[in-house]
């Protein structure tokens, strides 16, 4: 019996003297020290270690110690008193765990400012001091994302969209506001979606390869920047670049009225391009970067972004040498047998193939529907598992009938006009976040979500942009149903060990 | 339907190229099919695509199309008939195409059985990436045409085949600095019969085409100001083409550039 499981973690923590040092930092990490407020005069050191269920996570910033007093990034500059770092903690890989966020709750009686009502809360119009009408965010750790409807293009003109979207279940009761909600003087589309990691940007704006095949044409050039976007920018790709990611957050999060100062913009973007995140120590298999092994940030610092996995090169070979775990004497036999259960995953990821179906962006452009592959086919950019040949996937995380059962969250019905279709469920679609249509207005992106990274994953759980899968665990249990996988019990082990070490 | 074609010197060239019948008739089969996927697994993108053309009960090995069919879509199929080996469970046609129509049928995945299939292998010449410089094309320059290739009734850029050819294009343009970009969409209006059913694309597909072709060469630097959009609903078909027959040739767009 291979299997690694958590109950086996502190025994082996214990056991091992290496280790020790871990299970003193897990123990030092009070909760105030974790938590960064905005306006503090904390300084953001070169490196940051924080503890979380699986080990520590490490942040890396290239900048140098940053006094973070005054800094754009760290200050409250709208109404609603929250600055960036109010949702992208430190502790949780630049972004914020449902725990956290309990904890927040706990802690000030609901007033942080990460419940402001605009989108902390499952609608403005609730009563903002009561729990349950914040139960979207302290449940699932989501946040209310309002887009217009009809979808506005880039220059804020309305998009004719392909479909109408009429509201079957609203339990929150955002999408039938009378204020907020779709038939409101300016009419919204209410959806709930995890904040994503603010870390290792030049991965996420690579551009690879000069070709969106999922669109079938070169990745578009943002003026502003004179170079081609990279296309896995936020859920729904509502943004292109993180300038432009910076601004929007700015005046929706925070709230800051006007146009942000670039000079703002201009700093933080300055300071997120020198931040890399990465899981560095694991509680059962060490330090990440031993034996062979190239896990943790360092690794995500030094090598070139963009860069497509192969057959020659697979992903997450990072972690391969560990395959060879059992020549070093010195690791607990717990140590050993996660080690090689990680270089396992890894190899599961890229080698493991079973067969994609009706997922939009994949299997309606050429590929065919099915195709044999495995997670590294769309899970393909090296140390980030991002796609190289970016844009958005409908992996059927949000569109009924393979999505969770999610009760909580609203369901809309989308009625495609003549001639229009999702490729792979008709003219009619239900949803609970129909993604990048909202971005697009168009029936074939119904459901897409880009795909996003996977760095820092134990620090910041729950997982999928709906948050629909609360464990790493979760996360293979939802593919191995999705795909029909047939993944063996070590094998959905060995997959959630490599993801607890990324 | 099924068609012996004439010993044309474009069949006779495209029988070399194929490694179809050395010294006699090519033969090409066209039909509207319900795909059927075999599920081989020898890697990745390794599984089988077969059709059976309805006329003559004949199962064919279509798995080297640019693009792949869907299961529970009928597809049309075009493809020449060669004497590969039997890797799939059918006669393989090569070269090969499928256009997914609007019409359901069966959805049909079935077990490899005694087939290996055929391991998946890279086009012979893929999209560089973006930190390998390119190098532009040398003088002397002169008028050039570049064709680009569609599914029947789509105008999607097909993967690892369109892109490389707008990035030519581009690379052309840049260096040579010609005065006109002429581009031309193609709609084969025509109705054909294939397998019972009268086939023919609209009209508008000619402008949606060279538009798309225009959006992306404008995406690769090329400056729309310079580009002459044009259409024809009643082309003529081309050799030269990596289609399978000469009706499938028309589905295109022409980009002919102007020093």
């Amino acid at each position: 019996m291979r299997i690694v499981s958590k109950s086996a973690a502190v025994g082996a923590i214990a056991a091992c003297t290496s280790l020790a040092w871990i299970a003193a930092s897990i123990g030092e990490s009070a909760p105030d020290d974790r938590w960064w407020s905005p306006n503090e005069s904390r300084t953001f050191f070169e490196r940051l270690d924080y503890a979380n269920s699986e080990g520590v996570s490490t942040t890396l910033n290239v900048n140098g110690p940053t006094p973070t007093g005054g800094h754009p990034f760290f200050s409250s500059l709208g109404p609603n008193g929250r600055a960036c770092v109010t949702c992208h903690q430190p502790a949780d890989g630049m972004s914020v765990s449902v725990e956290t966020v309990r904890e927040r709750w706990r802690v000030t009686n609901g007033r942080d400012p990460i419940f402001a009502a605009i989108d902390g809360s499952d609608c403005p119009s609730l009563p903002q001091d009561q729990e349950s009408s914040h139960s979207m965010l302290l449940n699932h750790g989501l946040f209310r994302i309002a887009r217009p409807w009809p979808p506005r293009d880039a220059d804020g003109k309305p998009i004719e969209p392909e479909f109408t979207i009429e509201v079957v279940r609203d339990p929150k009761g955002c999408n039938l506001d009378p204020q907020y909600g779709l038939k409101s003087p300016q009419p919204m589309v209410s959806v709930y979606r995890r904040p994503r990691p603010a870390t290792n940007i030049k991965y996420l704006t690579a551009v690879g390869f000069p070709f969106e095949p999922k669109q079938g044409l070169p990745l578009p050039t943002d003026p502003e920047i004179g170079q081609m976007i990279s296309g896995n920018l936020m859920a729904d790709g509502r943004m292109p670049t993180i300038r432009a990611q910076i601004r929007d957050a700015m005046r929706v999060h925070l709230q800051v009225p006007g146009t942000p100062s670039p000079a703002a913009v201009n700093t933080i973007e300055q300071f997120l391009s020198g931040l890399y995140s990465a899981q560095s120590v694991h509680r059962l298999g060490g330090l990440l970067n031993e034996d062979g092994a190239e896990g943790g940030p360092e690794t995500l610092r030094d090598a070139r972004e963009g860069d497509l996995q192969y057959g020659g090169s697979p992903i997450w070979k990072e972690f391969f040498a560990w395959k060879d775990a059992a020549k070093n004497a010195s690791l607990t036999p717990e140590q050993r047998a996660f080690r090689e259960s990680v270089a396992r995953g890894a190899e599961i990821f890229s080698k493991r193939t079973f067969l994609i179906d009706n997922s939009a962006g994949i299997t309606n452009m050429g590929f065919g529907n099915p195709v044999r592959n495995s997670c590294a086919f769309c899970h393909n950019m090296q140390r980030t598992g991002m796609d190289v040949a970016p844009g958005q996937v409908d992996l059927g995380t949000t569109n009924l009938p393979t999505a969770n059962s999610l009760p909580d969250f609203p369901l809309f019905k989308l009625t495609c006009r003549e001639g229009k279709q999702h490729p792979h469920l008709g003219r009619v679609v239900y949803t609970t976040d129909p993604g990048f249509a909202l971005t697009t207005g168009k029936c074939i992106d119904i459901g897409k979500i880009t795909i996003q990274q996977m760095r820092a994953l134990a620090a910041r759980p729950p997982y999928f942009a709906n948050g629909s899968a609360k464990t790493l665990r979760e996360i293979v249990d939802f593919y191995d149903r999705r795909y029909r996988i047939g993944l063996t019990e070590q094998e959905k082990q060995d997959l959630t060990n490599l993801m607890s070490v990324l | 339907m099924k068609t012996r074609s004439l010993k044309n010197a474009w069949f006779a060239a495209l029988a070399v190229a194929s490694g179809a019948f050395a010294n006699g008739e090519t033969e090409f089969v066209t039909f509207v099919g319900c795909p059927i996927y075999r599920d081989t697994d020898l890697g990745r993108k390794s599984g089988c695509w077969l059709a059976e053309d309805p006329a003559t009960g004949i199962r064919y090995d279509v798995t080297d199309g640019p693009t792949k069919p869907q299961v529970g879509k009928m597809s049309l199929f075009e493809g020449v008939v060669t004497k590969d080996p039997n890797t799939c469970g059918g006669i393989v046609l090569r070269p090969v195409r499928q256009a997914v129509l609007d019409e359901p049928c069966p959805i049909a995945i079935i077990p490899p059985e005694e087939f290996p299939g055929r391991p998946f292998v890279l086009p012979p010449e893929v999209l560089k990436p973006t930190w390998e410089p390119r190098e532009l094309p040398q003088p002397p320059y002169r008028t050039q045409e570049f064709h680009i290739v569609f599914d029947f009734g789509n105008d999607f850029l097909i993967y690892q085949y369109a892109e490389l050819i707008t990035e030519k294009i581009s690379l052309y343009v840049k260096a040579s600095k010609p005065k006109t970009v002429r581009i031309t969409g193609y709609a084969a209006t025509q109705p054909i019969v294939v397998s019972g059913r009268t086939l023919a694309e609209p009209a508008s597909l000619a402008k949606a085409r060279a538009d798309m072709v225009a959006e992306a060469l404008s995406r690769l630097g090329v400056d729309r100001k310079i580009m002459r959009i044009e259409t024809n609903t009643k082309p003529q078909p081309i050799a030269g083409l990596p289609t399978p027959g000469l009706e499938s040739s028309k589905r295109r767009v022409t980009v002919r550039i102007e020093l």
